[in-house]
């Protein structure tokens, strides 16, 4: 007996609720950032088993759009992180919590 | 065998999680991180995508991690200082909040138990790179040119939004000799500090607020 559907879905919900936890957690702006990456794998994990499960390739297309977004993500959230820590000298979001510079 | 190979990764991938979580430095977090994305990718090969494994490898634990630790490198920021008060209310709302989160949690961990179960076998070729193509380059076509508008849309706004920008605002009035006034100039140094200063050069007002000021901005405008 292989593993099952349940176990990539309880292993997906466990991933998000730490990443879920982290982004309440954490005052860093990187580490928040991260944590955000790990909600979107564990997403993606879940993707992959239906994907598998049903035999049907639809789930993995969803995953390679999901990577592509993150990547844009990253890119365009680094600079942000950048920019705030350029006008800040901080990273923590507590310090940012104003919109004005 | 494949059991064995699933209870490995997801137990690396979760130790590596909660490592993430619990460690205050960001480039270990980060390091973690890639730990929980390289179990995903075993994870995905055991699930038969090995496309989608591969682009896991090389996309995030290779492309984004990179960037994200380079990042972390450049803006060097040691250890945070002691952590202020905060608002008394948070402590009893974070409570509630995380037993909402584990009921959720719970809920999701008891219903996929009794759903029904069992993975077919992993004799098709559902995950391979043919199969994954020809989907992408025919009934989800219109996703994938959407896809790359937006990554067109991240590359220029990542752009702009790094790009290391004048110290005077494009409205300062800069003329060699004449006055400049201080709201023009933002200092990093002085949020909140934003009277209106006349000075006589806009050299003594940059020295004024304690920036540096390169003469040759003033070709620009």
């Amino acid at each position: 007996m292989g593993p099952q559907l349940s176990w990539y879905l309880a292993l997906s919900a466990i991933l998000f609720t730490i990443g879920a936890v982290g982004v309440i957690v954490k005052r860093n702006v990187i580490a928040m950032f991260m944590c955000i990456e790990l909600m979107l794998n564990a997403v993606n994990l879940s993707f992959v088993a239906f994907s598998s499960y049903f035999q049907d390739v639809t789930g993995q297309l969803f995953v390679f759009i999901v990577m592509t977004v993150a990547a844009a993500e990253a890119a365009v959230g680094l600079g942000i992180i950048i920019t705030i820590f350029r006008n800040r000298e901080t990273l923590d979001v507590d310090d940012a919590s104003i919109l004005k510079l | 065998m494949t059991t064995l190979l699933f209870i490995i990764f997801a137990g690396l991938a979760i130790g590596s999680a909660i490592a993430m979580v619990s460690q205050s430095n960001p480039l270990y977090s980060a390091i973690s991180l890639i730990g929980v994305f390289i179990s995903l990718a075993s994870i995905y090969v055991t699930l038969a995508a090995p496309f989608i494994a591969a682009v896991q490898v090389i996309v995030y634990a290779g492309a984004i991690m990179v960037l994200v630790i380079f990042v972390i490198m450049l803006l060097n920021v040691e250890h945070s200082a002691p952590r202020r008060r905060r608002l008394k209310f948070l402590l009893p709302m974070s409570i509630g909040m995380a037993g909402i989160l584990l009921a959720e949690t719970a809920f999701i961990l008891y219903s996929v138990q009794t759903a029904e179960n069992r993975l077919p076998g992993n004799i098709s070729n559902v995950g391979l790179t043919h199969s994954i193509g020809e989907g992408l380059f025919t009934s989800y076509l219109l996703p994938f040119e959407v896809t790359s508008i937006l990554l067109l849309m991240a590359i220029v706004g990542a752009m702009s939004l790094a790009r290391r920008t004048t110290i005077l605002s494009s409205t300062a009035r800069v003329v060699p000799g004449a006055q400049v006034l201080a709201m023009d100039i933002v200092n990093p140094r002085a949020v909140g500090d934003m009277r209106p200063v006349e000075t006589e050069t806009t050299h003594e007002a940059a020295h004024l607020l304690g920036v540096d000021f390169q003469s040759d901005r003033n070709q620009e405008d």
